[in-house]
């Protein structure tokens, strides 16, 4: 199995799809890589040889941040909103959404399961 | 939506003047201002603000990381002093 990116395995799909196995590449910059190094997308990931393999890792090393530095990148950006006490430092740290949304209702994603509360109107 | 490169950022004339002003003479006073909606842009750096939240002032000292976001984004406009328990729940006429 072809190993990208520190220890992503993608497998036998064709490698315009196992590409974004990998942490910070999606559709968009699959195609990107494989247009840019010339490799066909429709070709299997497990058929590739090692120049072609060596070919991609060069241009994701060269051109993009993915994986550990990415997640790394966007942990410090939150971590700065957090450190100087902005508005979006806060909701961050409270859970909340943070680009303005409502949260009378909805908003789960953020807050997560329902708690539900004792003697609020309607629960018994 | 992000504002229009051609404009600019936002920054209050007045503010900036009177930023400039300090600057000059070498004073860090605080500034009391109203003018949440402003930039801060690098002149305002080692600056401290007063940015009014529609009741007090909250003192913004301004460093470097704050570049780029709006003073209002430091004062906040809301307190959540957290949910009533059952009791005062109650005593507040529940």
């Amino acid at each position: 199995m072809p190993r990208i990116a520190g220890t992503d395995i993608p497998d036998r799909k064709m490698i315009r799809y196992s590409l974004r196995y990998v942490f910070g590449i999606g559709p968009k910059t699959a195609d990107d890589i494989l247009a840019a190094t010339g490799i066909d997308p429709t070709i299997k990931a497990q058929d590739l040889n090692d120049q072609q393999m060596s070919e991609i890792v060069n241009y994701i090393d060269s051109n993009l941040q993915v994986e550990g530095s990415l997640r790394r990148g966007v942990a410090e950006n939150i971590n700065r909103l957090r450190e100087i006490r902005s508005y979006r430092g806060d909701r961050h740290r409270r859970g909340l959404p943070v680009r303005g949304q409502r949260t009378k209702c909805n908003a789960r994603t953020r807050k997560g399961r329902r708690k539900t509360v004792a003697g609020k109107k309607g629960v018994k | 939506m992000s504002r229009s490169l051609k404009k600019g950022p936002y920054v209050d004339e007045k503010l900036y003047r009177k930023v400039e002003t300090q600057t000059q003479q070498g004073t860090h006073k605080p500034i009391k201002t109203w003018r949440r909606a402003c930039t801060i842009v690098p002149e305002f750096v080692g600056h401290t603000f007063q940015v009014h939240n529609g009741r007090i002032f909250n003192d913004v000292f301004v460093t470097e990381d704050m570049v780029g976001h709006k003073l209002g984004e430091f004062s906040p406009t809301r307190m959540f002093r957290g949910h009533t328990n059952k009791k005062e729940g109650l005593r507040a006429g529940k």
